[in-house]
């Protein structure tokens, strides 16, 4: 029987014992904060709405999940029973990143199953897990990224998956997601979109030969010529990553504080050479606007721009391109995920969801809106850059229709040697990832 | 009740005017008479909601920071507040203060360039702030009130969407960039959101504008005019009537508009988020921002808000100083 967060001292001083591994006194519940929620109990109302959650507690990282190391997550909780009804006239609660899934698709779902749906979003994975870590938010569904899943599976926020439910998977989804390393066996997640990253650039200023054919493609970002039009992610993973390869460095998880110094004098550089800009809507939003010539890209984001171009004409899509190495072992590749929430209301209509989304149409239609690729076996990666997706046909104001992938950007098409033979991101020791926070903030201090 | 002998000092010595501390002893012991037949609990208990909803939101909350600050971070790298003082660790406070003054003190480049940014944008807006505030209470007439509203009107959208719109005014082909290529200003257009400084102290001027000319026109609303008029009595031009008698009168107020528009501005992040992005202008503001988001950097997002409280400290002490100064001289 799955306990939620708030049920109160026993819960919270079980919790506590788990996570320190020995039986814990009642010093240290009260050390905790755990202790105060018992005694004052509307005290601790106000103090957990401030952020904290009693059960936690600092303590050694997680078993770090990588291709060389698979990990078996524990279960917790029992997933649902078989053939059960789907809940009616339910509204289904979403937690997502901010536009990173088409309305149009839900509407779909909700007309097929009769229920109603809310998106609540959020805009980094810090901020949804200290939202969801307060325990109060009740989702269904929800869309992590997968370093993150086996703290969200032991604090209980995360609902075991039955497989009845999810046909799609075995049959639609890349062989390398049927045992994924970060969840083998598929216990609790399914996945919703890959991607590779890479550098975007304005065509009508940076020809495609000058990129592809630079000695060092990702040095252009520091090279002068381009100053005041460059842009890099708001985001110390992806960009003290980018820093790395750049210096020929391609262990994007490195703990060793020489290396990431290193990186962090890069991106220095890189004030001074360029007066560079951290955004997050840099890539997507302003470069087909012309803000930047050069920026660093996820491969959905670019996919995705030619719907922020002025006027929506050819010749403007053609503005657009993209860089990702050539070299497979050097190209960083990711995916992102799709859960059930650990306390969700619709449980079953959430998992019927979960098999929604990795069906091959309402895949590539969501797809066609918002840039990122599904890992759909029936998606041919070579005939994406020649058909035409559902947001491009069904509405009337683009001066010229779009394909999936622009055919002049094959480079943004994500093949399954990406994520088998590509870098991937794992989550960091707590002192590693300290050297990295530290790093990124003497960037970002701008010294 | 016992009557206040204050009341039948003051008459005794008419030739001395009361200072402040014995006028206002008067005032209350006139105030005790008048309600005498209420109870002493009577009109103190008119703070008691105002005193609980500060110590609701602003006491408690402080303290989360505090514990936050002096507290310990979960296995999620979310910060875990300690709400016991007797646990409290100074590791993350250290750690801070080895970036503030430590051999490699990256933090305070970014505190003075906030404080030269707050100090040109204060400035700023004190000038133009104290014309405008000026005309209104003086020269305006039947249009004051009109004026006023046109002041008040920014307040009806938000902060955020109305640095959305510069953004959108100062794109490469926006309006403030059409229409400087229309005067014939520039030729190309200019860079303005590609990281300057002079945007997001622009930005930062337009959007506290408003804080600063209220209290200022407010204040200069009530000058009366007979010591205007005596100043000009006794030979005074009108720049040395505004010299000698307004400009020293609206000294409060000036203290209280640059109180009121600098200290938000300290901890300001989105002006330059969205009109910016580039680390070379990054404020204090964004720092903190950033360690709340950060995985792992509660407790330092905390100590950095507590250092700059400390820091805002000294120009409200000033500020609280001056005004019970300027009190005690009415």
């Amino acid at each position: 029987m799955k306990r939620h967060p708030r049920e109160g001292a026993k819960a919270a001083r079980e919790g506590l014992e788990r996570q320190l591994g020995r039986p814990v006194s009642r010093r240290d519940f009260l050390r905790y904060g755990a202790g105060a929620a018992v005694s004052v109990p509307a005290l601790s109302a106000i103090l957990a709405a401030c952020g904290s959650n009693p059960r936690t507690t600092e303590t050694a990282a997680f078993e770090v999940a990588t291709r060389e190391n698979p990990v078996r997550l524990p279960v917790i909780g029992e997933p649902i029973a078989d053939n059960l009804e789907p809940e009616k006239g339910a509204t289904l609660q979403l937690y997502n990143w901010d536009a990173y899934i088409w309305q149009h698709v839900i509407k779909d779902f909700c007309a097929e199953y009769d229920c109603d749906y809310e998106i609540t979003t959020f805009n980094n994975m810090e901020e949804a897990v200290g939202k969801i870590q307060t325990g109060q938010l009740e989702f269904d569904v929800w869309f992590p990224t997968y370093d993150q899943l086996g703290k969200f599976v032991e604090g209980g926020f995360i609902m075991p998956l039955n497989h009845s439910y999810i046909p799609n998977l075995e049959a639609n989804a890349w062989d390398v997601f049927q045992n994924p390393f970060y969840d083998q066996e598929w216990q609790y997640s399914v996945p919703y979109t890959v991607y590779t990253t890479g550098i975007a650039y304005r065509r009508d200023r940076i020809g495609d030969d000058e990129v592809s054919g630079a000695e060092n493609p990702r040095a252009l970002l520091w090279d002068s010529a381009y100053a005041d039009k460059v842009g890099v992610y708001d985001s110390y993973r992806d960009t003290l990553g980018f820093a790395l390869q750049k210096l020929g460095i391609n262990d994007l998880n490195t703990e060793d504080a020489a290396q990431i110094t290193q990186a962090k004098d890069a991106l220095i550089e890189l004030i001074d050479a360029v007066n560079v800009r951290a955004t997050i809507n840099g890539a997507y939003a302003k470069l087909p606007k012309g803000e930047y010539t050069l920026h660093e890209s996820w491969s959905g984001d670019i996919v995705a721009g030619w719907g922020y171009t002025p006027k929506y004409t050819q010749s403007d899509y053609e503005t657009l391109g993209y860089w990702s190495d050539p070299d497979v072992t050097k190209r960083p590749a990711d995916n992102d995920l799709i859960v059930v929430g650990g306390n969700a209301k619709s449980p079953v209509l959430a998992h019927l969801f979960l098999n929604w989304m990795l069906d091959f149409q309402h895949a590539m239609d969501n797809f066609s809106w918002n840039g990122y690729q599904p890992p759909q076996k029936q998606a041919d990666p070579d005939s994406l850059t020649s058909m035409q997706g559902l947001y491009s046909k069904i509405s009337g104001s683009w001066a010229a229709p779009i394909t999936y992938v622009p055919e002049w950007m094959s480079t943004a098409v994500v093949r399954e040697d990406d994520l088998a033979q590509g870098l991937r991101v794992h989550e960091l020791s707590p002192d590693g990832d300290q050297r990295w926070n530290d790093a990124w903030q003497e960037f970002k201090a701008g010294a | 009740m016992p009557e206040a002998p204050a009341a039948t000092e003051t008459p005794s010595r008419p030739e001395v005017p009361a200072s402040g501390r014995r006028a206002r002893k008067v005032a209350r012991a006139e105030a005790r008479k008048t309600s005498a037949w209420l109870p002493r609990w009577f009109w103190p208990s008119f703070t008691f909601p105002g005193l609980l909803w500060l110590l609701v939101m602003f006491i408690l909350p402080f303290y989360a920071v505090v514990s936050v600050a002096f507290g310990s971070i979960d296995r999620f790298r979310n910060p875990l507040p300690v709400w016991q003082p007797w646990y409290w660790t100074t590791k993350y406070t250290g750690e801070v203060f080895q970036k503030f003054f430590g051999e490699n003190a990256y933090l305070q480049p970014t505190f003075i360039r906030t404080l030269i940014y707050v100090g040109i944008a204060s400035s700023i807006l004190l000038v133009a702030g104290y014309a405008v505030a000026y005309y209104v209470a003086r020269h305006a007439g039947k249009r004051k009130t009109l004026i006023l509203v046109l002041l008040i009107s920014p307040f009806w959208i938000s902060y955020l969407m109305r640095m959305l719109a510069w953004v959108n005014l100062l794109e490469s082909d926006g309006y403030v960039n059409r229409t400087l290529q229309l005067l014939h200003v520039t030729d190309q257009p200019i860079a303005w959101l590609q990281g300057k400084p002079i945007t997001v102290i622009l930005g930062l001027v337009y959007g506290y504008m408003p804080y600063m000319i209220l209290p200022l026109f407010g204040f200069l609303d009530r000058i009366q005019p007979s010591l205007l008029e005596a100043g000009r009595d006794l030979g005074g031009s009108p720049t040395s009537t505004f010299v000698r008698v307004t400009l020293p009168l609206s000294k409060p107020a000036i203290l209280a508009g640059l109180v009121i528009v600098s200290l938000p501005m300290f901890g300001d992040y989105y002006t330059q988020n969205l009109l910016s992005a580039s680390p070379k202008t990054n404020m204090y503001g964004n720092l903190i921002d950033e360690a709340v988001g950060a995985s792992g950097q509660g407790p330092q997002g905390a100590v950095l808000v507590l250092i700059l409280m400390v820091m805002l400290l000294v120009p409200m002490m000033y500020y609280l100083r001056s005004t019970l100064r300027a009190q005690e001289g009415r």
